[in-house]
């Protein structure tokens, strides 16, 4: 039977007399540090690689404890194990297969199969990226991994420049916010808070007035709402 | 979702098997072939955010259908009715009187029979 008492005067026990406890209290400290520059820090990147390096840390301290241990059936390590592993998987393999998913999902196909245009202006500003579209009458525009997808409503809605603040507008979230629902996910995962939706989204129409204009930026705002 | 699997008999007219919304969309589309949407929102006056979704849901549904019509570098949807209005208003009756017959039997056909004779 699980006791949590149990497991902490095991940790206590295997740690105490061993000599790899300064080892442990090092990697331990380094997951907390990189794991406190995670919360600080704003910049997408840095938070991606420091949670990262922060879970790399606390399973090398995971294996060292283990390697120390004289205790059996320590389920705390096991459960948190298995947490690590998996979102580290899951972090680094989500946004390779989303879009994927969704291409699916919505049957997308590549826009340059209808018109060129909104692929040639994608590519003057992000050129791994690629537009879809798909078959809906609701004007829906998202991005996800390198792809941007759009619905036909949105094609028909809007006018050539509306549809380029658009894009521009996706073309930020997938320059400066790629990882955004990398960061979401994360900050289920470890209980904390990202920019809001409304912060991007206002993030991303900066961008699109400053590549298109702000008069096309509103104007495809209003069209939508 | 369409409504025509789910009969309101207190409604009136159309709506006893479309949504107001599908109603008025159809019979747009039952009477102008090759509707585009614009032209969908300004006869039925219903604003495009509920008119997109209900086209959505009335193509999958196969009674309207609907072709991506390229117009140089635009794209833009073209919609008509799958059927004509008689050809809908005879499945519609068909599967409501296969309904009847399936639930009540010879009991539905005598008063088909009665109905008849009246008429």
């Amino acid at each position: 039977m699980f006791s949590i008492t149990k497991e902490i005067d095991c940790y206590i026990e295997c740690i105490k007399g061993s000599h790899l406890l300064p080892l442990v209290v090092a990697e331990i400290s380094l997951a907390l540090l990189l794991f406190a520059f995670y919360l600080k820090t704003r910049k997408p990147i840095i938070r991606i690689f420091s949670i990262i390096t922060a879970q790399l840390f606390m399973l090398f301290a995971i294996g060292t404890i283990i390697s120390a241990m004289r205790c059996s059936q320590m389920l705390t390590i096991e459960i948190y194990t298995a947490y690590v592993v998996l979102s580290t998987l899951v972090i680094i393999l989500l946004p390779r297969v989303y879009y994927r998913i969704l291409i699916k999902k919505y049957k997308a196909k590549p826009i340059i199969d209808i018109m060129d245009w909104p692929q040639n202006f994608v590519n003057t500003l992000n050129e791994k990226s690629k537009v879809y579209y798909y078959d809906s009458a609701i004007p829906r525009a998202f991005a996800s991994g390198k792809m941007i997808f759009l619905s036909i409503g949105m094609l028909e809605l809007m006018n050539d420049l509306e549809l380029k603040a658009i894009l521009a507008h996706e073309v930020w979230h997938l320059r400066h916010n790629n990882q955004t629902p990398l960061l979401r996910q994360l900050s289920l995962m470890t209980f904390t808070k990202n920019l809001s939706e409304d912060e991007l989204e206002n993030l991303a129409d900066t961008f699109a007035g400053e590549i298109v204009s702000k008069d096309a930026v509103e104007s495809a705002r209003a069209k939508l709402q | 979702m369409v409504k025509v699997d789910r009969i309101n008999l207190s409604n009136e007219g159309l709506t006893k098997f479309f949504s107001p919304i599908e109603a008025q969309i159809m019979e747009v589309l039952w009477t102008n072939d090759n509707s585009t949407t614009p032209e969908i929102t300004e006869k039925t006056g219903i604003p495009l955010s509920s008119v997109a979704g209900t086209l959505d849901r009335l193509v999958k549904a196969g009674f309207a259908k609907r072709e991506v019509n390229k117009n140089g570098q635009r794209v833009r949807y073209l919609y008509s009715a799958t059927e004509s209005m008689d050809n809908t208003a005879n499945a519609i009756t068909r599967k409501v009187l296969d309904s009847l017959v399936d639930t009540f039997g010879k009991v539905a056909i005598e008063n088909f029979h009665t109905y008849h004779n009246k008429k």
